[in-house]
């Protein structure tokens, strides 16, 4: 449990409050690059901001709009119907791996890092977003607690993973043939490790087996609102939390290929089936019960809401309300990259309000220089699990076709 | 909403037995502008327990009715009737956190074909009482 008033510091992302003024030192996702094909101007709600993306001289540039109190969080108007405000604002804007992303904050803009998702060729990164409606911070932790997968995502029968691609958890596990919602189901109770890197955290879920082997799953927090998760032997996941306000926000995911190139028009015809546009919600939501059934629940999923993995974690954030409330909140062992997350995000809140910018991570020098993360699932003999993960890490980077050497 | 009882002071009805009459018996209940949610169990006992799962808020409306109790989807804590968490299977083996875990519990009862609830009572305090009960 925590303060109301702790709760407030870490969730509330306006112009002015501690927590916005964090993400506001990191280059955030503002749109995909398929949403420019909406006009000249290209309406943004970001950061408790109304903006609007627009060719200036110095390329795309993102803009203050005019726009009324009463507009939706998400309210997307047509581009001849958006008004410039030409008394706020305008950010610079970079567009890497299918998104657009805008700097909001003071000072230079730090550089991008050489993550996996920016080193890739254009043929094999594929971005998309979808909308949840809820605070960006329960949004995010959800992606770091990797307990959550062998229940919330738990199968109570396996597909056959050759059917799986661009799904999460449908492959199979490691180098091995047991699909991975078998290996969740199997072993619930990760022993879980949290390590702090120059990016933010690595966090290391080992499921021991019975033969003596253990399942490492390695998933990342970058720092302050993304993840990089694996996705499939053949993809990882980089995906922030983008605040559109303190109660709505979008996920903003880069799906990376080490091996063919995406095909881009199946995994976008995938999601586009699940949402509506133009403002990218999801068809199953609160206000229809998430299509929940209690048959389904009973015999086929955890939840009874389908085999969309993004509908489990969409509907598990929302029920908690609009901004969880965190005084109820009882954490446990399986909570530990989100108490290190936490911390993590006070103390470069308190380092920003003492004016030490060059405390937060990806902000000193050489960050242009980080690469990886290492992200990836592998089945080794449990004593040499550290050594096992690393060779399965590098083995797929060196069978990339792109450069993906560390 | 509900209609004041004619049996004892601080009773009010919430539902008819048919409202649980269903494969899944539970529904979500307000009262007093606290959200509850209502369930039977394998036992054929009556729960009435907050709705948000002590861990991190997620709505136990979802959940999954099993093992005479209610289970969240998200990790798998498990409720019995009086809201005491009987089960955390993703902390570590021999945990006994859960000890600790309890859901505020509302007093309910079935009369005539009705189900009524205590109010007037903070609903922590009820918790405690029929703890002690």
């Amino acid at each position: 449990m925590i303060s109301q008033h702790l709760n407030d510091r870490i969730t509330r992302i306006a112009p002015g409050t501690p927590a916005g003024a964090v993400l506001r030192q990191y280059w955030q996702p503002a749109a995909l690059v398929d949403e420019l094909a909406h006009g000249p101007l290209v309406p943004v709600n970001l950061l408790g901001e109304r903006l609007v993306l627009q060719q200036g001289a110095q390329g795309l540039e993102l803009a203050t709009r005019v726009a009324s109190p009463e507009e939706a969080p998400t309210h997307y108007p047509a581009s001849d119907a958006i008004q410039i405000d030409p008394t706020g604002p305008v950010y610079p804007t970079e567009t890497r791996a299918g998104l657009v992303f805008a700097y909001l904050g003071d000072g230079a803009p730090p550089p991008f890092p050489a993550f996996d998702c920016f080193r890739a060729p254009d043929t094999h990164v594929f971005a998309f977003k979808g909308l949840w409606e809820c605070n960006w911070l329960q949004a995010l932790e959800i992606g770091i607690d990797p307990a959550h997968a062998s229940f919330l995502h738990r199968f109570l029968e396996d597909e056959d993973p050759a059917d799986s691609y661009g799904k999460q958890f449908r492959d199979k596990a490691g180098a091995t043939e047991i699909p991975m919602t078998k290996l969740l189901r199997d072993y619930p109770r990760p022993e879980i490790k949290v390590d702090e890197t120059d990016y933010g955290l690595k966090i290391t879920a080992l499921r021991h087996m019975e033969n003596g082997h253990t399942h490492v799953r390695v998933t990342n927090q970058i720092f302050p609102e993304a993840i990089c998760i694996p996705m499939s032997r053949e993809m990882t996941i980089t995906q922030w939390h983008v605040p559109v306000d303190d109660q709505t926000c979008y996920w903003v995911t880069v799906f990376t290929s080490f091996d063919k190139p995406v095909n881009k028009d199946l995994m976008r015809a995938q999601r586009l089936k699940e949402h509506r546009l133009p403002d990218y919600a999801p068809l199953k939501n609160r206000r229809n019960d998430y299509h929940y059934d209690p048959a389904e629940q009973a015999a086929l999923t955890y939840t009874g809401m389908g085999l969309d993995i993004n509908v489990h974690d969409q509907w598990a954030v929302e029920g908690m309300g609009r901004i969880q409330d965190r005084t109820q909140e009882h954490l446990g062992r399986s909570d530990v990259a989100i108490i290190r997350y936490r911390r993590m995000l006070r103390r470069m809140m308190d380092a920003l309000e003492q004016g030490d910018r060059a405390a937060l991570p990806m902000h000193g020098a050489g960050a242009a220089g980080i690469l990886g993360p290492l992200s990836n699932d592998a089945i080794a003999e449990t004593a040499d699990w550290q050594a096992v993960s690393r060779a399965a890490d590098l083995a797929r980077r060196a069978a990339c076709p792109w450069d993906a050497t560390v | 909403m509900t209609a004041a009882t004619p049996q004892a002071k601080g009773w009010v009805q919430i539902a008819t037995l048919a409202d649980l009459n269903r494969p899944r018996p539970l529904i979500p209940v307000t009262l007093a502008g606290r959200r509850l949610v209502l369930f039977r169990d394998d036992e054929g006992q009556l729960g009435l327990i907050g709705r948000h799962c002590p861990h991190r808020g997620a709505d136990l409306c979802y959940g999954r009715l099993e093992d005479n109790g209610l289970r969240c989807p998200f990790h798998g804590w498990h409720f019995n009737r009086t809201g005491q968490c009987v089960e955390q299977p993703a902390e570590p083996e021999g945990s006994r956190m859960h000890e600790q875990i309890r859901i505020p519990m509302v007093p309910v009862r079935e009369v005539d074909g009705a189900i009524w609830a205590q109010v007037g009572v903070e609903l922590e305090q009820a918790a405690a009482a029929e703890t002690e009960a």
